[in-house]
């Protein structure tokens, strides 16, 4: 499958950056890469379904001849706003930030009890 | 239809030379690796690769139309293969046989296909290790005299794979060096790891501040080839490389 790529360098100066989402039995753990951002400039926000990620770069990255447009182009932040796959306790959410990464580890609402075998 | 095409527009003069290869894999660490080693040591475009496998596209730089995939080579007898795409699954056995029956004919003494190793702790690991694949004996030897850690099991998946498969059934000695690194996320830290242990194998020296220096920059302007080379390594199954393979001994 190809990804029209152009939708993720959107011209407002905002990025979206590259994430993956890990499935596990009662967590979901969400990693995203943030080069250029500190800890202290980033902003997690989530519901029981929907995890938002805003980040400020530390200083605005440039390029001066962007793609086959050729243009000028800024990017000082990014943003993306994830659909996660259950529904998950925000409440017990928690973050760590190192090197350029950004890792979200999410409890799921309903967690699997261990049955006993008789 | 399906062929590939090694170009050289410029001969190969050295004896046994040694070819590194990076193409587009996890971490992306082949690719940023081999592009840092070709810029800094002044490597010279002397050939291409083509092949209706490969997607349409031409790559511009400096207003130049180029290849994207291309064959550098230096005055010290180092050969390097570089892509900017992405390597279609379905290329990939074709690609391999063109590329060892090149090899072959050039009489390359040893062939190192820089990649990753995604492993999931990688943020917390600051200094990424490096295990490496030979494909005979003597490549396994060539290793372990540098002090390499050789892998003694696992699945290896993609192009590095069947490389190592295809050169050892034509007698080229062929290894492979892992770097561990992040699956889907462009690794420059990586890169360093193995760019320091091909400096151990075959006695290059690479000034590697730079690399580390624009470790952000590096994965900024990756991203987008990261995206392609994860949709191409799932389609390989390339999750197998994190099961344990069967052996009845």
């Amino acid at each position: 499958m190809l990804e029209w790529d152009i939708r993720t360098w959107r011209h407002d100066g905002c990025l979206e950056p590259l994430y993956d989402i890990e499935n596990r039995e009662n967590e979901i753990i969400v990693t995203i890469d943030l080069p250029y951002v500190s800890k202290d400039n980033i902003k997690v926000y989530a519901t029981e379904d929907v995890l938002e990620v805003m980040a400020e770069m530390r200083s605005a990255v440039s390029w001066e001849r962007w793609g086959s447009i050729q243009r000028r182009i800024t990017f000082s932040r990014f943003r993306k706003q994830i659909r996660l796959p259950e529904k998950v306790n925000p409440d017990e959410a928690s973050a760590t930030f190192r090197n350029g990464v950004l890792r979200i580890t999410l409890p799921k609402v309903r967690r699997q009890v261990s049955i006993k075998v008789e | 239809m399906g062929e590939v095409r090694v170009v050289e527009e410029e001969e190969v003069k050295f004896e046994k030379p040694v070819v590194v290869e990076g193409l587009p894999d996890v971490g992306l660490v082949g690719t940023i690796a081999v592009s840092y080693l070709v810029d800094k040591l002044e490597f010279r475009e002397i050939g291409y690769v083509e092949s209706e496998l490969f997607p349409p596209l031409m790559v511009v730089h400096d207003g130049e139309l180029k290849n994207p995939v291309r064959i550098y080579g230096s005055d010290t007898g180092v050969l390097a293969i570089l892509s900017e795409v992405a390597i279609p699954p379905a290329a990939v056995y074709p690609l391999t046989r063109a590329l060892t029956d090149w090899f072959k004919e050039r009489g390359v003494g040893l062939m190192v296909s820089i990649t990753g190793l995604p492993v999931p702790n990688r943020i917390e690991i600051e200094e990424p290790e490096v295990v490496g694949i030979g494909n005979s004996k003597d490549a396994i030897a060539r290793l372990k005299e540098k002090g390499i850690e050789v892998m003694l099991e696992g699945f290896i998946v993609g192009t590095y794979a069947v490389m190592l498969k295809e050169c050892q059934k034509r007698g080229v000695p062929a290894v492979s060096l892992l770097a561990q690194c992040f699956p889907v996320y462009p690794d420059p830290g990586a890169a360093a790891a193995a760019l320091r242990t091909l400096e151990r194998l075959i006695g290059l020296e690479i000034e590697l501040g730079e690399l580390l220096e624009k470790a952000e920059e590096i994965k900024l302007k990756a991203r987008d080839l990261m995206r392609q080379t994860s949709t191409s390594l799932a389609e390989m199954q390339k999750n197998m490389e994190q099961d344990l393979p069967i052996m009845y001994r």
